[in-house]
């Protein structure tokens, strides 16, 4: 793909000046990619696409297998190939990049996805990637008074300030980044339906969260895709071939269940996509998952229409016209569920833009020399107002009533596999976080791929039904960050692990919930983190004063915070009494109504240094003692656990370190443990109750980010034996619930410190 | 196909109440599964009977799990193993001691061995109550027995601090334990009509005025055991049926106060030497453990069956022990006051108790 970066060259003046600016910054960078999903408001500028490469690799062939050179040299293959997908899409960066890989014997594929962007300049200025230090902090805020205090940096500033003014935020990203006039793909134009000023693509799909500056029309779902496809048992490179042949395919037919499922739902973006491919001994299991919703910027997506081959049967047509009518009524009930109502605005169409050039870039596209890329994007489903789908074939009338089949959402439930449910904003304290595994046993050998699929979608419908049914209990409520994970972990079996977090919303005034408000809150949370981190730097560069008659050696006292080695009773107390005085100054600072940054930063200076007092007055620690709740011989902390990076209704006030850790568990009383159920279900829960304790020994009562990254069951019922190995991390924290909030400076305060103290500081 | 393995693991445990409550009544899955389709819960939540089947599954592991931690309660708020808000934790623990009155009916005052366990199938059989259950809620019985024997202090309150079961439930442990210790004899015939709650209002009032505990505090086995003392004390009564002249002063006395105030009074009047003796004399046996266990029978018998026949109503009995123990106070020769209100306390209450529930026969 060496001639994805002419692609650029014929864009409008704006964007190639964008490009140079921030050429520099990334280019420089062997790979300009993030693997975060989530963003500051106004960092990204478009969003391209979905980038993914695949390899089929053989582990055999390693020569030096201990030396990581070689498994090096293919992963930089891989984020090369990403990189110039990004540029053939007219991005400079990659975000929400993961990677991953599927092992069956010596044959391994290498994953790798993210979405192709073009990122804001002013955050790609020398270092600031790199350090992200105070003014990488700043410039998270899209305040008026920041970009004034920024104008006087000269000619550069002010064209960047143009492009702003360009795309609004909240519609910008959708924009799209590549020429119009030479697409790297065909897709259908048409203007933003916010801004009405830039093109838009028909329908969008990306790795990463919903961008907070996002407008959505309704609510989302998770929307997954299945597939399960047969391959001949072989070995070595007769295998590796077999698997790299029908790698496209699956991609293809992923996609075009995603496409339908989206249409069915009357959507048009999906976000947080992930697709997981996994190898299996005589099968090859594929599994798509993504938010699914309507962007209030991009059309609205067309009907589905069937077509029938032969038109010719007078029965074949009415089954068809049966067919048409579920599915219309499907869409139609998909809407009132989802509640998505777009307005109905004057159609303004812009005809299809492209032009017969379009189609020799095609051509010239398709002599690149991977087979397997972008095959998310490779498809020619535009021009056309409702989505077409032929039933020439017993596949594709399969595929159809798969696609009506999927079990409807029962009532008061929502799913999405991003942090939250676009749409959703009033949590409540309710939260559940669960993982649940399911193994298959496939009795018969000679199943078709028809077969396959029906037990595959089978098995992640009943797992999701299963869901619903225990956690009905806290409806309304939405399951996000779902998070499916596939194995097959022998021939003729297939392991699904399932973990995400169960959160309940308040249905009444779910209505009137205030969006700004909750998305502030949101912000807000980093902002604090941040600023937290701002205190430590800050008290060592200019607080020397105040922290010296603590009598400690500042720089020690930093690090004692942070070594493994800390006396954790100590240090709890350190973070209630830095809790405590968090809450006096900000009852002085309520009282005296004076808002403003010095103030605000006075007291995250005496906060700070006050945290350090560690040898506190002795009346004054024992009052705090008592009334604290951290582990002190009471009973047990609750530690809530959570996939997402924050918990509703509560601030995260300190960040305690990562957890991360490995567990293998091995039975050789498998039957007297309660079979493989019972192994496995004692384990997990041994492996929550492990993760709460440390993070509890921590100080914290919760872990956010979490996520069971391995999960391998192996099971030998015969010798009565099974082993398993699980890997989870996540982030200890301390937070505090939002109900005590007048302790805590008001959001406002903090916001308004960042935005006005940059008027001092730059 | 098949399910080869399937759990859910929630951070905080998931537990529900109704499949809880057919674990401990000892229904296998597959009954469980069975009565919660008939309950409806599929048609609310739109699910399949696989789903109900994994959920039920699931629960009953979970329950499995805990069990052990259930049998000494403590551990439960302090383990790391369940997340469990505390009021979950009390239910559990309530309803995981709860006890059916039929079951406990058929081992009350019988020794908490493992010949009596053996027995069980018989006793499950009888009164429909599951083998399993039956299982649970003797061990139960027994775990409880075992934990307090040791203690000082009351006996309701060791209970209720060890087990972290509410007041009423501490209180029914406590008169299975006191019945098992002193091993009463409840299983006649005679005895058939008095309920499990019957003989547990006995119990209390039995441990709260005979045993050492009620008078001092810190006494070991205090609540378990009858005072020594006091069951010798109570020979000292025999006087009143033995002394003629206190006999008929007695009864002299108590057909003065009864005169006029009811019909039965003829009846009261001509069996009262005979009642005055059945009841002195349980007194006056109470040193032989032999007799502590026919205690109930022999007040069917001596007193209640008498009274039965002669058709006095609750109000008549009522009336008659109030002046009979009232009248002893009178008598210028009888010394042993303290021990005849103690005694005859306990008596009135429960054979008032006891005969209530006659009545209805």
């Amino acid at each position: 793909m060496g001639s994805g970066g002419s692609v650029g060259k014929e864009a409008g003046p704006l964007k190639t000046l964008l490009r140079q600016h921030t050429q520099s910054a990334l280019e420089q960078r062997e790979f300009p990619i993030f693997t975060l999903t989530c963003f500051p408001p106004g960092f990204l500028v478009h969003v391209g696409g979905v980038v993914s490469t695949r390899s089929v690799k053989l582990l055999d062939r390693i020569h030096n297998p201990d030396e990581p050179e070689t498994r090096d040299a293919w992963w930089e293959e891989i984020r090369q190939e990403i990189k110039s997908h990004a540029k053939a899409l007219g991005c400079h960066a990659v975000v929400g990049y993961s990677e991953s890989t599927s092992i069956c014997e010596e044959v391994c594929i290498l994953s790798a996805s993210g979405t192709a962007a073009m990122l804001n300049p002013r955050f790609m200025r020398e270092g600031c990637l790199d350090i992200g230090g105070s003014d990488h902090r700043l410039s998270r805020q899209p305040h008026p008074g920041m970009v004034g205090s920024e104008r006087g940096e000269g000619e550069v500033s002010s064209t960047w300030l143009g492009f702003e003014d360009a795309s609004p935020p909240s519609c910008g990203f959708v924009h799209i980044p590549y020429d119009e006039f030479n697409m790297p793909f065909p897709a259908q134009l048409t203007y933003c339906y916010h801004c009405r000023r830039q093109k838009v693509p028909d329908v969008l799909f990306t790795t990463i969260d919903l961008p907070a500056e996002a407008e959505v029309t309704g609510k989302g779902c998770l929307i997954q895709a299945r597939l399960c496809r047969t391959k001949k048992k072989a070995q070595g490179e007769v295998n590796a071939t077999s698997i790299s042949n029908l790698l496209p395919f699956m991609e293809y037919e992923l996609h075009t269940q995603l496409m339908n499922k989206l249409k069915l739902r009357s959507m048009n973006a999906l976000f947080g996509l992930r697709i997981q491919i996994s190898v299996g001994e005589n099968m090859l299991l594929g599994l798509a998952s993504a938010t699914g919703v309507y962007l209030s910027a991009l059309p609205a997506p067309g009907g589905i229409q069937i077509a029938g081959k032969t038109p010719s049967d007078l029965s074949y047509d009415q089954h068809i016209s049966t067919i048409q009518k579920r599915i219309d009524d499907t869409i139609a009930k998909n809407k009132e569920l989802y509640n998505i109502h777009p307005p109905e605005c004057i159609e303004e169409v812009v005809g299809s833009p492209i032009p017969d050039r379009q189609r020799s870039s095609r051509l010239f596209r398709s002599t690149s020399e991977s087979s397997d890329e972008l095959s998310e994007l490779d498809l020619s489903h535009g021009k056309k107002d409702a989505f077409v789908l032929e039933i020439d074939d017993t596949d594709a009338v399969e595929d159809i009533q798969s696609l009506l089949t999927d079990a409807p959402i029962p009532a008061g439930f929502y799913s999405c596999n991003t942090e939250v449910m676009p749409g959703i904003h009033n949590w409540t304290s309710g939260l559940q976080m669960f993982t649940s595994v399911r193994v298959y046993r496939l009795s018969n050998a000679n199943l078709t791929n028809q077969g396959l699929n029906k037990i595959f979608t089978d098995l992640c419908e009943n797992l999701l039904k299963s869901l619903y049914f225990k956690l009905r209990s806290m409806i309304p409520c939405c399951l996000c960050h779902l998070n499916f994970t596939v194995a097959v972990p022998e021939e003729e079996l297939i392991q699904v692990a399932v973990t995400a977090v169960a959160m309940s919303f308040d249905k009444e005034t779910q209505q009137a919930a205030d969006r700004a408000l909750t998305r502030g809150s949101g912000e807000n949370e980093e902002q604090l983190q941040f600023s937290m981190e701002l205190c430590g730097e800050s008290t060592i560069s200019n607080n020397q004063p105040t922290a010296k008659p603590s009598g400690v050696p500042e720089s020690a006292m930093v690090h004692s915070s942070r070594a493994p080695s800390v006396d954790y009773g100590s240090f709890a107390d350190r973070c209630s009494t830095w809790l405590e005085l968090l809450r006096l100054k900000a009852h002085t600072i309520r009282r005296g109504s004076v808002k403003t940054s010095r103030r605000t930063q006075l007291l995250a200076h005496s906060v700070s240094s006050s945290e350090r007092c560690s040898p506190l007055p002795e009346g004054r620690s024992r009052s705090l003692r008592s009334t604290r709740s951290l582990p002190c011989g009471a009973p047990v902390t609750v530690v809530k656990m959570t996939p997402l990076s924050f918990l509703p209704g509560t601030r995260i006030v300190k960040y305690l370190g990562i957890i991360n850790m490995f567990f293998i568990r091995e039975t050789t009383s498998l039957r007297e443990e309660g079979g493989v159920s019972g192994f496995l279900h004692s384990f997990i829960a041994e492996v929550f109750a492990m993760v709460r304790a440390h993070v509890a020994a921590l100080g914290g009562n919760a872990l956010v980010s979490y996520s069971m990254k391995e999960c391998v069951f192996m099971e030998n019922p015969n010798k009565n034996q099974a082993q398993c190995l699980i890997n989870v991390s996540g982030d200890a924290v301390i937070f505090i619930r939002e109900s005590d909030q007048e302790a805590i400076p008001p959001l406002l305060t903090s916001r308004q410190t960042s935005g006005t103290g940059a008027d001092g500081t730059t | 196909m098949s399910v080869e393995l399937d759990v859910f693991v929630g951070n905080t445990t998931i537990m529900d109440e109704e499949v809880y409550q057919f674990w401990l009544d000892g229904y296998t899955v597959n009954d469980a599964v069975k009565v919660r389709m008939e309950g409806g819960v599929l048609e609310e939540c739109e699910a399949s009977a696989e789903v109900l089947r994994s959920d039920t599954m699931d629960q009953y592991r979970t329950f499995q799990m805990c069990e052990r931690l259930l049998h000494s309660p403590a551990k439960l708020a302090n383990q790391l193993l369940f997340q469990i808000p505390p009021h979950r934790q009390a239910m559990l623990i309530e309803r995981y001691y709860t006890f059916d009155g039929v079951f406990v009916r058929e081992v009350l005052g019988k020794k908490l061995s493992k010949g009596t366990k053996k027995d069980l199938d018989d006793v499950s059989a009888k009164t429909g109550v599951t083998l399993k259950s039956c299982r649970r809620q003797f061990d139960n019985f027994k775990r409880v027995f075992k934990v307090v024997e040791e203690l000082k202090g009351p006996l309701v309150e060791n209970i209720r601090q060890h087990f972290l079961l509410s007041d009423k439930l501490a209180r029914d442990y406590a008169a299975i334990v006191f019945f098992a210790n002193n091993r009463f004899e409840t299983g006649k015939k005679k005895l058939h009509y008095l309920t499990f709650q019957d003989f547990a209002f006995c119990a209390g009032q039995l441990i709260s005025n005979w045993t050492v505990g009620a008078l001092d505090n810190m006494v070991e086995d205090m609540d378990v055991d009858l005072e020594k003392e006091f069951l010798q004390d109570l020979k000292e009564l025999k006087i009143l049926i033995t002394d003629k002249d206190l006999l008929d002063q007695h009864k002299s006395l108590v057909c003065t106060a009864l005169r006029g105030k009811t019909k039965a009074f003829n009846e009261m009047e001509a069996n009262f030497k005979n009642l005055s003796r059945g009841l002195v004399n349980i007194a006056a046996k109470l040193t032989n453990t032999k007799d502590v266990r026919d205690f109930f029978i022999d007040l069917v018998e001596k007193f209640i069956e008498p009274c039965r026949s002669d058709k006095w109503t609750a109000g008549d009995m009522r009336l008659y022990l109030t002046h009979y123990t009232n009248s002893a106070h009178i008598l210028d020769t009888f010394k042993h006051q303290v021990v005849w209100d103690r005694y005859m306390g306990v008596i009135k209450s429960c054979i008032l108790k006891m005969c209530t529930l006659c009545r209805g026969q």
